[in-house]
């Protein structure tokens, strides 16, 4: 199978990979895998005051299509606030990549990234300001 | 639809005997040859064609324990092979973090051209795929009951991402040999 040229393009040149700390508060980390694959993903979003994506790192082991979805999406959610980040859908990305159908899973791991890492994100700012999580954001993050 | 079970004249089992599989398997692959077919006859020899190729699926499915037990769960309703992230294979961000440690650890240790450290992972990986299987099996055994399914289902995803890890191991094995 072909991958598409913008899916080449990004898997040579990956951009925003890397580790932030995932200790740090305004730090949201997001762990997603896709069991039919076996493939893991981290999506980490740093998010300033005003709620707004300063900085996105990811760190995928996968296919090409797994590798292009994260590096696409970190580009898109900087410089966007918490709520735009979480109304991306893997239809964009997907759409964008030219994913073909086998390799649609791929962009839901993305998408499915940036939720986890914005619901961490909201768990540890409501534990720092000692609120209840939001019930609205479920995550997996929320059992720790 | 046939299952690759019934295709080898098999019960629906997690324990089979691999040498009666693959014995079956011959067997009914020299039946289905698209050569033994009557000369001339274009159709006889599409479906012989296609019936091959169906148990060669089937043998290679059931043949491995894990692809085993993964289609075992899918012809109980649970989908692995079509699952998303936060489908019924969901697993605890530990086991996900635990495996993205440990191919981290794989990649660096393929930079460096560090074959001991490869194979150093690839035996702790092999003794947990081990364990893990041997869980699988057990509650595989109690299907179709309920409770065997969503004990089995994180079991066989776990699997998965061993299966996944393997394969690298095995890539990189193969580049250091070429």
């Amino acid at each position: 199978m072909a991958y598409s040229e913008k899916v080449v393009e990004h898997y040579e040149n990956p951009r925003n990979v890397g580790t932030l700390d995932k200790n740090d508060p305004n730090v949201g980390t997001g762990l997603v895998g896709a069991p039919a694959c076996g493939d893991v993903m981290r999506l980490q979003l740093k998010i300033n005051d005003s709620g707004v994506i300063e900085d996105a790192k990811f760190k995928t082991f996968g296919c090409g299509s797994a590798i292009a979805s994260s590096s696409l999406v970190t580009e898109w959610v900087k410089g966007k606030t918490v709520d735009e980040a979480g109304t991306i859908t893997n239809q964009q990305v997907a759409k964008e990549l030219a994913l073909p159908p086998v390799k649609i899973h791929c962009s839901v791991l993305a998408e499915d990234a940036i939720k986890a890492a914005i619901a961490d994100f909201k768990a540890k700012r409501a534990a720092r300001t000692g609120q209840a999580a939001a019930p609205s954001a479920p995550s997996p993050q929320l059992h720790k | 639809m046939t299952d690759h079970f019934q295709r080898l004249g098999l019960k629906a089992h997690v324990d089979l005997d691999v040498a009666a599989l693959e014995a079956r398997h011959r067997e009914l692959a020299l039946v289905h040859h698209p050569d033994r077919q009557t000369p001339g006859d274009a159709k006889a020899r599409l479906r012989a064609a296609e019936e091959t190729a169906s148990l060669n699926e089937a043998l290679k499915t059931l043949k491995d324990p894990v692809r085993r037990g993964v289609y075992l769960l899918k012809l109980h309703g649970v989908d692995l092979e079509k699952d998303e992230a936060g489908g019924s294979g969901k697993l605890p961000q530990g086991f996900l973090a635990e495996i993205l440690d440990l191919r981290e650890a794989l990649e660096d240790a393929r930079a460096a051209k560090d074959l001991e450290k490869v194979q150093t992972l690839a035996r702790q990986i092999h003794e947990r795929q081990a364990g893990t299987l041997e869980s699988a099996r057990a509650a595989l055994r109690r299907l179709p009951a309920a409770d065997a399914i969503a004990a089995a289902t994180p079991l066989l995803a776990q699997l998965k991402y061993f299966t996944r890890f393997l394969e690298e191991v095995d890539a990189i094995e193969e580049e250091a040999l070429g």
